[in-house]
């Protein structure tokens, strides 16, 4: 194997498709990036056995034709020393890649194309294409969200919902639940439910920074998200999703207006005086106004008060302030809208009309 | 003024009332612990298995070795946790100060208590009584003006005994005590004591308390204070409060809303002359008020983020009382509060609460 490939081109795709590999892991094999050279097609791969991403390169001119592995880690980070302006010629002796580039030398390891294993795939069952600010919409809306390492392991993922002409995304860490959907085309009578882990979906949501399509494939066991430059593949996670339907509040009864950037902010400065381990504050609704009191095991107090569009009976509710960061943080209209029933239910957030994406919040007992 | 704190202190507690539940643990070595082949650890062994060298937070492997014969039986927390309650209860008649340090003992703080004439040490002889015939257990106390000395008392004749250190016995008692009996003092501590020649209390007094802290640091004032015998130190309830207030039932009813309303000026005064008595570590984050009727039924309204003002509880006052609109025998003020020490004065609900795993 032969080519030669501007750094510029490599570096970012192959950042990428490194992301997948862990630091520490069970076949020495899986820390390689695999490298597929066919005539002027450079494909790279990286995984972990349950996401797989595949990289392709369309190099300037063709070069000779070969499949081989090199240490990932290493070779992102010659890549990235290298200067901005630099040509990389890769070649291969003695089951060593030599790589130069102007005055660098570097020789790396090597193992064998044919040990690198592949992310099983069965048949795909549904396929569909959309947009790609589609998906990244709502991975960027639900993903903070997701559980980490809880012990109800499929709510460290994120939900994808395929119904006729819709995409919806769920995740929900039994706290506060988030949930957006995008129309898209796609022509199904049935619904489809696939929970993408949560590192496929913090991996997949880096590949997607541009325009153009991408196509959709959901089987039983896994996902398949191809753009024109890369393709991604995850296991799914076995087990059943909550039913968030459930989750989601019907019978609030007090409708709260509030200008969301400075709710945000007043969260923001509440939150370095609430308790650090449970980030409590208490909430108090009142006509017209909305006051936020966080206090620590200090004794230091924090007092907000914001003005917002609300009459109706008087409310105090306790909440984790970092959940109501986060909502008003991702949503983007200028005005959110709260709907709140009693100090014991939950709240639902989302933007006051035509919105994609809602959000729950389960309070915190005072 | 002097003071009377008693240190109770049951006698090898888990232990004891393993052997109370069952007889064929009694007279033998026995331990309540862990699973030696599971690196369990002893808690409590009788005073059989301590003949033996067995030792609290010893492994129970280790244990075995020290005496094959000890019959090691796992932990019953919930049994423990009633028995101490019972402990607690009587406790509790003689003082509102009780501070618990663990399970099986507490100190209490009697200088109030006027029962048995106002001696500590009747009401300690009474309280192990109590103890012994409630819950068939013995516990052993010490009488002492303070807690330094009322736990060393406690320990002095195990078990089941009394011991008291009167006020004016104190200071030859503590001129010939141990420093090993010290609480806080440690093997390596009194190693190092011992290279200077400290044994007792008394040798310690020869130092200085700047001598003291150069050799033990910032031990050395408490120890400087120990050796003598004083211990400032007061009795904490760890009971927490979660309200606070104030009621009166009038010698008349109270007719009408205004009669009532007249009221909370003078309840609110004593109210706030209650609240000071508190220390600061309490936020009051709800007001509420108590209302009982003529006819006996009676009452509450509470709201959050009040000033607990009189404007407040005339308001809150006022809707109570319109709930029966009926003559009043009984008005309460009162105020809920967030334990800003408890520090878990909030818990974070789960919408999929009771459903671990599908």
């Amino acid at each position: 194997m032969k080519f030669s490939v501007p750094r510029e081109a490599l570096l970012k795709p192959l950042q990428l498709v490194a992301g997948v590999v862990e630091r520490r892991q069970t076949l020495p094999v899986l820390a390689n990036v695999l490298i597929v050279l066919e005539g002027d097609r450079l494909s790279m791969t990286g995984t972990d056995l349950e996401v797989e991403i595949v990289a392709r390169v369309q190099l300037p001119e063709a070069g000779e034709s070969g499949e081989l592995t090199v240490p990932a880690r290493k070779l992102v980070d010659i890549c990235r020393s290298l200067p901005d302006d630099a040509v990389l010629n890769f070649s291969e002796e003695n089951q060593r890649v030599i790589l130069k580039s102007g005055r660098s030398r570097f020789t790396l390891s090597t193992l064998p194309a044919n040990d690198f294993p592949n992310v099983e795939q069965g048949p795909g069952d549904l396929q569909f294409s959309c947009e790609q600010q589609d998906i990244k919409r709502l991975i960027d809306r639900t993903g903070f969200a997701m559980a980490q390492q809880d012990v109800r392991y499929y709510l460290n993922g994120m939900l994808w919902e395929v119904k006729e002409g819709q995409l919806r995304a769920v995740a929900t860490d039994g706290h506060r639940l988030a949930m957006c959907t995008r129309a898209v085309s796609v022509s199904t009578s049935d619904v489809t439910q696939a929970i993408l882990p949560r590192k496929g979906v913090v991996e997949l949501a880096r590949l997607l920074d541009g325009q153009g399509n991408v196509d959709i494939t959901l089987g039983a066991n896994h996902i398949r998200v191809a753009t024109e430059a890369y393709t991604f593949t995850s296991k799914l996670v076995d087990g059943k999703f909550p039913d968030y339907e459930r989750v989601l509040p019907k019978g609030g009864n007090k409708e709260v207006f509030g200008d969301r950037n400075e709710l945000r902010q007043a969260f923001g400065r509440t939150a370095i005086l609430s308790n650090e381990k449970y980030r409590g504050v208490r909430l108090l609704l009142t006509d017209g106004q909305l006051t936020i009191v966080a206090n620590n095991p200090e004794q230091e107090e924090a007092e907000e008060q914001v003005a917002v569009d609300y009459t109706g009976d008087q409310l105090e509710i306790g909440f984790n302030v970092s959940y109501l960061q986060d909502v008003t943080g991702v949503l983007s209209s200028d005005k959110v809208k709260m709907t709140l029933s009693d100090s014991n239910s939950s709240a639902l957030l989302e933007e006051p009309e035509g919105g994609d994406s809602v959000y729950v919040v389960m309070p915190m007992r005072l | 003024m002097t003071r009377k704190i008693i240190h109770v202190d049951a006698d090898c507690f888990f232990a004891a009332i393993e052997m109370r539940d069952n007889p064929d643990l009694r007279g033998r070595p026995m331990a309540v612990g862990g699973d030696p082949g599971k690196r369990g650890v002893i808690s409590t062994c009788n005073y059989e298995a301590r003949a033996f060298g067995v030792r609290s937070a010893m492994a129970s492997a280790l244990a075995l070795r020290h005496c094959p014969s000890l019959l090691i039986v796992p932990h019953n927390m919930e049994k423990y946790r009633e028995a101490s309650q019972v402990m607690r209860n009587i406790f509790c008649d003689y003082t509102d100060l009780v501070e618990p340090l663990s399970l099986d003992e507490a100190f209490l703080d009697v200088s109030e208590c006027n029962q048995h004439q106002g001696s500590a040490t009747r009401m300690a002889e009474e309280i192990r009584a109590r103890i012994a015939q409630a819950l068939e257990i013995t516990v052993s106390a010490g009488v002492a003006p303070n807690k330094f000395l009322a736990k060393v008392a406690s320990d002095w004749q195990k078990p089941d005994g009394l011991t008291v250190i009167a006020p004016e016995a104190v200071d030859d008692f503590v001129r010939q005590l141990p420093v090993e009996r010290i609480s806080g003092v440690g093997r390596v501590t009194a190693e190092k004591m011992h290279r200077l020649e400290i044994h007792t209390c008394g040798d310690l007094r020869r130092y200085s308390q700047f001598e003291l802290s150069e050799a033990f640091g910032s031990f050395g004032p408490r120890l400087h204070e120990l050796c003598r015998g004083v211990d400032d130190r007061p009795v904490r309830t760890s009971r927490r409060r979660k309200s606070l207030s104030v009621e009166h039932t009038f010698a008349h009813d109270l007719n009408s809303l205004q009669d009532c309303l007249a009221q909370v000026p003078e309840l609110l005064a004593k109210l706030s002359k209650r609240l000071l008595g508190l220390d600061d570590d309490y936020l009051v984050v709800k007001a509420f008020v108590k209302v009982k009727f003529d006819d006996f039924t009676s009452t509450t309204l509470e709201r959050a983020g009040m000033q607990a003002d009189v404007e407040d509880y005339q308001q809150l006052l006022e809707e109570a009382f319109g709930r029966s609109e009926r003559p009043v025998r009984l008005l309460g003020l009162g105020v809920r509060f967030v334990d800003l020490k408890s520090g878990d004065d909030f818990t974070q609900m789960d919408f999929f609460q009771g459903e671990e795993n599908p």
